[in-house]
């Protein structure tokens, strides 16, 4: 009777645990605004590489750096600034960066809104009580934002207004459920919805909005994280950037 | 540090708030529901229950819907009195009120039911109005249950995270309460400001657990 | 004072049910409702105090209708200005025995405060031998003691009739001798009319001007009682 328990214990270990020895498990960590099109990419890759699990991960950038630096077990990582970046550089966290696609900053409205700024400096009116960003500590959405507004010297006129969003994806739920009148996410983004929310204009950053891919250093599957950093950058992957709006790095 | 201070007193002022309502709400439902005798009393019972069990993401969810922008509640406080309570201190009381009145209600009936009933009938044959008899019979023998989920209700609204997020957001100085503070120093990579807020909202639950301590005596009520 | 009682009660529990049917008039001092436990005596005490709603029927307390169904009379308790004593005295735990005797004398909100003094509350005090008692809380007292302060509360407020619900069947034998000699002492002192329910003979013997046999909720004619009234209609 012992015997047969043990034979049933290892079987079940090996059906639970097995599993995912035996398939290749990559983790990848992306910015939130690479929601639709990392999902789509991680099918390309699986399909192209079969037994291969891609597990995605999204959220302000900053936020994913946290945990990485935490020690989570991220294979992948792939910012929406430099600046995240540079942070994880800075700490020794990563290996290999690349550059792999580049995004537009734009300023939104809800679909039936009324108001029509035509420039930024139109944010400072009456007219317009709260504007949704990404919170500037943690998401790239919001310190272009800031930039943005600090360069063209309207910040502290129109910081009371500021509200802060987690990450670009819950500034643009703002706007589309009109519980602020204006919002600045990515170009991407706002074609994610674009039945509720409508581009007011497009804002001129003063860098251009590149977006680094990299490859954690203390990820144990290297060989898997490479292929899939090179699936990104190859034409399949640029392609599919491409669909979602994203522009060449 | 400055943004400690204002965290902590803005996670005061709206568990204080929350518990102040849901002190009246919920003695008030207590009460009726182990009064009254009605079809459906049980199932009523059942549904002001449910933000107990329900994740509180799912009730700022909810909540969103109903008094943001475009929700029926929302769109009517934003037409008639130009209240829109998204990102604000008093959202965040609405939330923590929602999710924190179950622990007050649910005491509060059982403690009104555990009260001999002989007792108020015989305060009624002395000629005492039934207001009288409710706060000179029933609430003095209740008042120890009641008490202890209204302490519970004060810390669990002191905690409230999921729910006030989603509806008041993180507005420092204005909406954000020490959870959230802590959440967001913790994304931002700050960990002395975390550990700071942490220390902080410790100290203050440890505080109101000793209150509790204090004011629940031995005997019976009201000496 | 005239007694006049004519009710009906269905009460169900599950497939049981129990009917009450009394009628009876008394201008006694003194009525004893006897009978054995379940016949319904506690049943048509409350009634009379308003604890219990009649179906149908009429109670009349010397001149004032308490109940009548037909009329659409029902007085809230508050309003029957009559004493009801408890079986087990219900006496409120969290008062003193002085904020007990004095609860009925304070409209209001707040109870009475602890130190409150009223001519009253100190004469029933004194009555009673309450007064190295008054501070005392109910579970410090004994059973004659909780007894006595229970009688002293209800009559404080000058009730126009006395109820008592088996009032001696929680004591000894010993403190029930003496508690009859008290009670019917106090009676006849005070005049006010008793109505009392009891199971013990020796209550019916100490007490019963007009003995009425209550039985399966019925009035019935007991032979071993003084007087058997009924009223015939």
């Amino acid at each position: 009777m012992p015997l047969r328990f043990d034979k049933w214990l290892l079987a079940a270990a090996m059906a639970l645990f097995g599993a995912s020895v035996w398939a290749a498990e990559l983790t990848v960590s992306a910015a939130a605004s690479l929601t639709d099109a990392f999902r789509e990419i991680a099918r390309g890759y699986e399909a192209q590489h079969p037994g291969a699990r891609v597990l995605l991960n999204f959220g302000a950038s900053g936020a994913l750096l946290q945990q990485i630096a935490k020690g989570a077990p991220v294979d992948v990582f792939a910012s929406a600034d430099q600046e995240t970046m540079d942070q994880a550089q800075q700490q020794d966290l990563i290996a290999e960066r690349r550059d792999f696609t580049r995004n537009a900053l734009v300023l939104i409205l809800p679909a039936d809104s009324r108001l029509a700024p035509g420039a930024l400096g139109d944010l400072a009116q009456d007219g317009v009580k709260r504007i949704a960003i990404g919170n500037p500590a943690v998401a790239p959405i919001g310190r272009y934002a800031r930039r943005a507004l600090e360069n063209a010297k309207l910040w502290t006129a129109v910081e009371s207004k500021i509200i802060h969003a987690q990450n670009v994806r819950q500034a643009l739920d703002y706007v589309a459920r009109s519980e602020v009148d204006a919002g600045f996410v990515f170009a991407t983004d706002a074609a994610v919805m674009k039945d509720k929310v409508k581009v007011a204009f497009k804002v001129a950053p003063d860098v251009p909005m590149r977006y680094p891919i990299a490859r954690i250093a203390a990820s144990p599957n290297a060989g898997e994280a490479k292929r899939f950093v090179a699936y990104v950058l190859s034409p399949a992957g640029q392609a599919v950037l491409a669909r979602h709006g994203f522009l060449q790095p | 540090m400055d943004m400690a201070w204002s965290a902590l007193g803005l996670s005061l002022k709206v568990a204080g708030w929350a518990t102040a309502l849901n002190l009246l709400l919920g003695v008030g439902v207590g009460f009726l529901l182990a009064r009254a005798r009605f079809p459906g009393r049980d199932l009523l019972d059942s549904l002001l229950t449910l933000p107990m069990v329900m994740p509180p993401t799912v009730l700022g969810y909810y909540l969103l819907v109903v008094l943001g922008r475009r929700g029926w509640l929302g769109s009517w406080l934003q037409e008639s009195f130009g209240i829109n309570l998204i990102f604000t201190w008093q959202g965040a009381v609405i939330a923590a009120t929602i999710v924190a009145f179950p622990l007050v209600f649910k005491p509060a009936r059982a403690a009104f039911e555990a009260v001999d009933g002989q007792l108020e009938q015989a305060a009624r044959v002395l000629g005492v109005a039934e207001i009288g008899i409710f706060f000179r019979v029933t609430l003095p023998l209740a008042w120890r249950g009641i008490l202890a989920g209204v302490l519970l209700a004060f810390a669990r609204a002191l905690g409230e995270f999921g729910a006030t997020l989603m509806i008041a957001g993180s507005i420092p100085g204005k909406t954000q309460t020490l959870s959230v503070a802590v959440y967001e120093a913790v994304q931002a990579g700050q960990d002395e400001v975390a550990s700071t807020l942490v220390l902080v909202t410790s100290a203050v639950c440890i505080a109101v657990l000793m209150a509790a301590g204090r004011l629940a005596p031995g005997r019976i009520a009201n000496r | 004072m005239e007694l006049e009682i004519d009710i009906r009660k269905t009460l169900r529990s599950g497939k049981r049910s129990f009917h009450l049917d009394v009628r009876l008039r008394s201008s006694g001092q003194r009525i004893v409702i006897y009978g054995p436990s379940g016949s319904g005596k506690s049943l048509t005490l409350k009634a009379v105090a308003g604890l219990m709603r009649p179906d149908s029927g009429r109670i009349r307390l010397g001149e004032r209708i308490l109940f009548d169904s037909r009329a659409g009379i029902d007085l809230a308790p508050q309003a029957r200005q009559v004493a009801y004593l408890f079986q087990d005295y219900a006496l409120f735990p969290h008062l003193t025995v002085r904020q007990n005797i004095g609860f009925g004398l304070a409209a209001g909100w707040l109870n009475p405060r602890r130190d409150m003094r009223h001519e009253a509350v100190d004469y029933w005090l004194g009555a009673f031998h309450l007064e190295h008692l008054a501070h005392q809380f109910p579970d410090e007292l004994s059973g004659g003691q909780r007894q006595r302060t229970a009688l002293a509360r209800a009559l404080a407020s000058r009730p126009q009739a006395l109820l008592l619900d088996e009032p001696f069947a929680a004591l000894d034998s010993a403190l029930r001798a003496r508690m009859r000699a008290e009670l019917d002492a106090l009676q006849r002192r005070l005049g006010v009319p008793m109505i009392l329910i009891t199971h013990d003979e020796d209550d019916v013997a100490a007490f019963g001007e007009h003995v009425i046999g209550l039985r399966g909720g019925q009035v019935v004619a007991e032979p071993a009682a003084c007087q058997a009234v009924e009223m015939a209609d």
